[in-house]
């Protein structure tokens, strides 16, 4: 009862604090609410026309919002990896990471399940899903995991930091023999997600370019690049515009997660090139397109090559210590990283799989305007969704937002 | 306390994945061909039939070095048989009064191996139009037409008693019907002939520009 | 056959495909290069008050926000009482996999009750269960096809695909002599007389695997195979995630990317529930080896209209059924057999 209320007062608190702000964080949430207006305005189009209001066909299938998807899955993940040197190891510099880290993963898993809706046929069937109620093919369909571990991923991830807020919002000491073994599951599950999101691509045979063994690690190399590649970006802003504390040395110590794993995410690559192009099989034509297209077939040509020169202009940038050490710089190559990454493990990644399609045939894909706008509208919210529960969780740590018992 | 916990966790995980091992009545089989075998060895019958589908075709039996199925039967399918209700007088002297007026007949073009290999009367009978005969002069009905195609396309023949070759009409279930050679076949000119397609799939060729 | 509608009927039938400008197959030069207008610019074009504008961004936070609108809406009259009675009904039925035979029924009578309301006209919907002691199969002879693509034709008909998209489950190689099966130089949509000096055809559709991917994947089992080896969905459990046709290695499943059009005098009005029933928007079809026909004992539409009996279905099960025959006699084999889905469709040359 009594944690309830205090809950009910958070709520309040939270609430009060969020609409209130400067100038520019009313500007910033006014544009984000405006992107997520308009996205919506096209959801209803594509809701009302149907999937043909994208540019997905039968021959490319998933498109822009299953790409964003599969990024975003690595974004939750590697936000997390965070915890576990920040709580265990009780290296406090990353604590305050943290916080931020944990608040990503939390939009990030709200913005994957907004693609995944998005992408659906038929949203509004969408709870023949739910199990008990509906039809749940768990074990075989490796989606149906997916689905489990993503809901269990997010409920693990809005309740510890809840737990510790809330113990934060009443002036206490969170205990960590009730948060650490949570922080210990979160870990292995943030593994989790990511291999069965790569199983999803990995276990079907009919795409050759996605059956292959290294995709799952992949993933896992190129989320955690990628993931605390944000994390340093959004620590530097929030550094800048409020009174949060984030030492040199945190974001030091998260460029060097990144960089080593850029490194090994580059090896992965050029193996998977190798793999290739050494021995080209009728299985490498995908590779074939990715790089160099077919024919007139060049769509993916200047995305998948700006991918490639960013990630190895970044990459080998910070490796050098010295670039890595200068933070403007490190900012700049963390963005250029995060980008590489986007198109490589978003389009870059699913389509192909689908070209040449399973008889040889070749049918480019382009998105349509309604699908741009409504992937703009899940960012938007994404970012909102973040704001919202940063400045919460950077007011109660600063101690702004203190529980007061009523009189 | 933690090695017991991890044990459980361990034993969890294993259950799950034997749980999604393919242990089911689905998959006893290795191959399709495998449980084809197995399961067709108590093959009884199935309640379904294919005849209401063929009511309106007459058929024959044919009954052929094992093999029974049925054909449509062809005399009545013929416009003007039989053909001595026309042609009274054999062949030859058809042969004869063509001069001057147009031959009966005169529209088929026999275009079925070479003029040197067949003309008319290696088929039909110069003296009884109403029959066929096969190379030896031995008579065959006209709804038994294959008996005589099956002199030289042994292959052919062989793969439509089994079934491989000619169309089953109607349905999959028994009884079987299935087309004879002239069914298809016009016997004069027994290749099909070059034609365009009956579709262009617009949409198809708009997604692959 | 009317062929005015038809708008892949619209052929030149003395051009040929060569000398078509923009191959596009339309006679009168009239294909643009314009781009077909998606439904962004469809409704961005049309001028709009302020006030209707709101009404879509409302709509469009309604749905967004997961809200559902079934048959809430206040409504007067018995029809379209019982239209709305229906909805709710269909909209919160159970998978058809897991139906009780009653269930089953009633879902049928349901949707044929529908019809009638909306249309005035009869449909005959059966839910026929698979018979002991079948297993259908497949056999396709690329010796005799000659490319004609009547099956196409019959299948679009009989199996009620969408007219607007040209959906077809059929596809009909055209493949070059000495290239082996070379589907990548092969062309499935040739418009030119057939068939053509030094190729032959091949077609593929749905091969039923024994053991078939999309099955597997599909997050709510709204795909399955039957007990008689045909691999359905239930188009109203589907949720349109498209998994199943990222894991078909065969190409043999379609989605509809929008409401499908099927004029309504060229219904076909005899159906399945897991066959050739009209489908919504948003959901995934299939060829069903014509359920409808074959649970009769009829043989598929495309077996049916094949002139040239290349073209053979039959119970695997039968020792006595052609297929088998086939299966025993002649050298057949299959598609991409190392991916172990083991196809109940079988190629083989005389």
């Amino acid at each position: 009862m009594k944690t309830l209320k205090v809950f009910g007062s958070l709520v309040k608190d939270a609430f009060l604090e969020v609409t209130h702000g400067s100038k520019s964080y009313h500007i910033w949430m006014a544009v984000l609410s405006f992107i997520m207006l308009f996205g919506m305005y096209n959801y209803s189009i594509q809701l009302e026309e149907g999937l043909s209001a994208t540019g997905m066909t039968d021959r490319v299938s998933w498109g822009l919002y299953i790409s964003n998807f599969t990024f975003l899955v690595g974004v939750a993940a590697a936000a997390v990896m965070l915890v576990l040197p920040a709580y265990v190891l009780k290296n406090i510099d990353f604590k305050q990471a943290v916080l931020i880290g944990e608040g990503l993963a939390v939009s990030a898993l709200l913005m994957c399940l907004a693609f995944v809706v998005a992408d659906m046929g038929g949203p509004a069937r969408l709870w023949h899903m739910i199990p008990i109620i509906g039809v749940f093919n768990f074990p075989n369909s490796m989606l149906a995991w997916d689905v489990i571990v993503l809901n269990g991923y997010l409920f693990i991830n809005i309740t510890i930091p809840l737990y510790i807020l809330i113990m934060r919002y009443q002036g206490k000491t969170p205990n960590p023999k009730i948060y650490i073994p949570g922080v210990f599951i979160s870990v292995f599950w943030a593994v989790g997600i990511h291999m069965v999101t790569a199983f999803l691509y990995q276990g079907l045979q009919a795409r050759p370019f996605w059956n292959n063994a290294l995709l799952g690690p992949r993933f896992l190399a190129s989320a955690f690049a990628a993931g605390p590649a944000l994390i340093i970006i959004v620590l530097a802003i929030i550094r800048k515009f409020t009174a949060f504390k984030v030492p040199d040395n945190t974001i030091k110590k998260i460029s060097m997660i990144v960089t080593v794993a850029a490194q090994i995410n580059l090896i992965m690559l050029i193996s998977e090139l190798f793999k290739e192009f050494y021995a080209p099989t009728h299985h490498s034509i995908s590779a074939v397109y990715l790089f160099f297209g077919i024919g007139d077939k060049t769509a993916l040509l200047p995305w998948i090559w700006t991918s490639i020169s960013l990630n190895v202009f970044a990459t080998v940038a910070l490796t050098f210590h010295k670039v890595r050490s200068n933070l403007k710089l490190l900012y700049v190559l963390c963005g250029m990283l995060f980008v590489a990454i986007w198109i490589e493990k978003g389009f870059g990644l699913i389509v192909p799989g689908f070209i040449p399609g399973p008889w040889g045939k070749i049918a480019e894909y382009t998105p349509s305007l309604v699908e741009i706008s409504v992937t703009l509208g899940i960012w938007a919210m994404g970012a909102f969704i973040f704001t919202v529960l940063a400045k919460t969780g950077i007011a109660i740590e600063l101690g702004q937002l203190v529980y007061k018992k009523k009189k | 306390m933690t090695t017991k916990l991890v044990v459980k966790t361990i034993t969890i995980v294993i259950c799950l994945f034997a749980m999604s091992c393919k242990h089911s009545d689905e998959h006893k089989y290795h191959t399709v061909i495998d449980k084809i075998e197995a399961e067709s060895l108590n093959y009884d019958a199935v309640t379904v039939s294919s005849e209401t589908f063929n009511e309106t075709i007459n058929t024959v039996k044919v009954s052929e070095d094992g093999y029974e199925f049925l054909i449509p039967e062809r005399k009545s399918q013929i416009a003007s048989y039989n053909c001595t209700e026309c042609h009274t007088q054999p062949i030859e002297k058809l042969k004869q009064d063509q001069v001057g007026e147009k031959a009966a007949h005169w529209n088929i073009k026999i275009e079925h191996a070479g003029l040197e290999t067949m003309n008319c009367a290696t088929c039909h009978t110069s003296n009884n139009m109403d029959e066929l005969h096969s190379l030896t002069n031995s008579p065959i009905d006209f709804n038994l037409s294959y008996k005589l195609c099956s002199q030289c396309h042994q292959q052919e023949f062989k793969d439509w008693k089994g079934g491989a070759h000619g169309k089953q009409l109607g349905g999959w279930a028994p009884p079987r019907l299935s087309n004879t050679c002239v069914n298809c076949h016009n016997p004069h000119k027994p290749a099909f002939e070059k034609r365009w397609p009956v579709r262009f799939n617009t949409t198809v060729e708009q997604e692959r520009k | 056959m009317s062929e005015t509608n038809k708008k892949w009927y619209s052929l030149n039938l003395n051009q040929s495909k060569k000398s078509d400008s923009c191959g596009c197959g339309n006679n009168e030069g009239s294909c643009s290069e314009e781009k077909p207008k998606d439904g962004f610019d469809q409704i961005m074009d049309v001028s709009m008050s302020r006030r209707s504008a709101f009404k879509k961004i409302t709509a469009g936070l309604v749905i967004g926000a997961g809200a559902v609108s079934t048959a809430c809406s206040v409504v007067s009259g018995d029809e379209s009482k019982e239209k709305s009675g229906i909805e709710w009904d269909e909209y919160f039925k159970g998978n058809y996999k897991l139906m009780t035979d009653e269930d089953k029924n009633k879902t049928v009578d349901r949707l044929t009750r529908s019809y009638e309301l909306r249309t005035g006209k009869n449909l005959s919907m059966s839910s026929k269960d698979a018979e002991e002691d079948v297993l259908f199969g497949y056999a396709f002879n690329i010796s005799k096809c000659q490319g004609y693509m009547d099956c196409v034709n019959a299948c679009v008909e009989e199996n009620n695909q969408d007219r607007s998209t040209e959906m077809q489950y059929i596809r009909i190689h055209e493949m070059e002599d000495g290239k082996g099966f070379n589907f990548e130089e092969s062309d499935d949509n040739y418009y030119h007389e057939v068939p053509a000096e030094n190729h032959f055809y091949m077609g593929t559709q749905c091969f039923h695997c024994d053991n078939p991917p999309c099955v597997e994947v599909c997050p709510v089992q709204a795909t399955w195979k039957e007990k008689d080896g045909i691999v359905v969905i239930d188009y109203d459990w589907c949720i349109g995630c498209r998994y199943c046709m990222a894991a078909c290695p065969y190409d043999g499943r379609r989605f509809n990317w929008k409401t499908p059009e099927v004029p309504e005098q060229e219904v076909n009005k005899k159906q399945h529930y897991l066959g050739n029933r009209l489908r919504k928007k948003g959901v995934m079809e299939k060829c069903t080896f014509c359920i409808q026909r074959t649970r009769e004992g009829q043989n598929p539409a495309c077996v049916e209209a094949c002139p040239t009996g290349s073209r053979t279905f039959g119970n695997l099960l039968d020792p006595k059924s052609n297929i088998r025959w086939i299966l025993e006699n002649k050298k057949v084999f299959r598609l991409k057999e190392d991916l172990g889905t083991e196809p109940k469709f079988w190629y083989y040359m005389d």
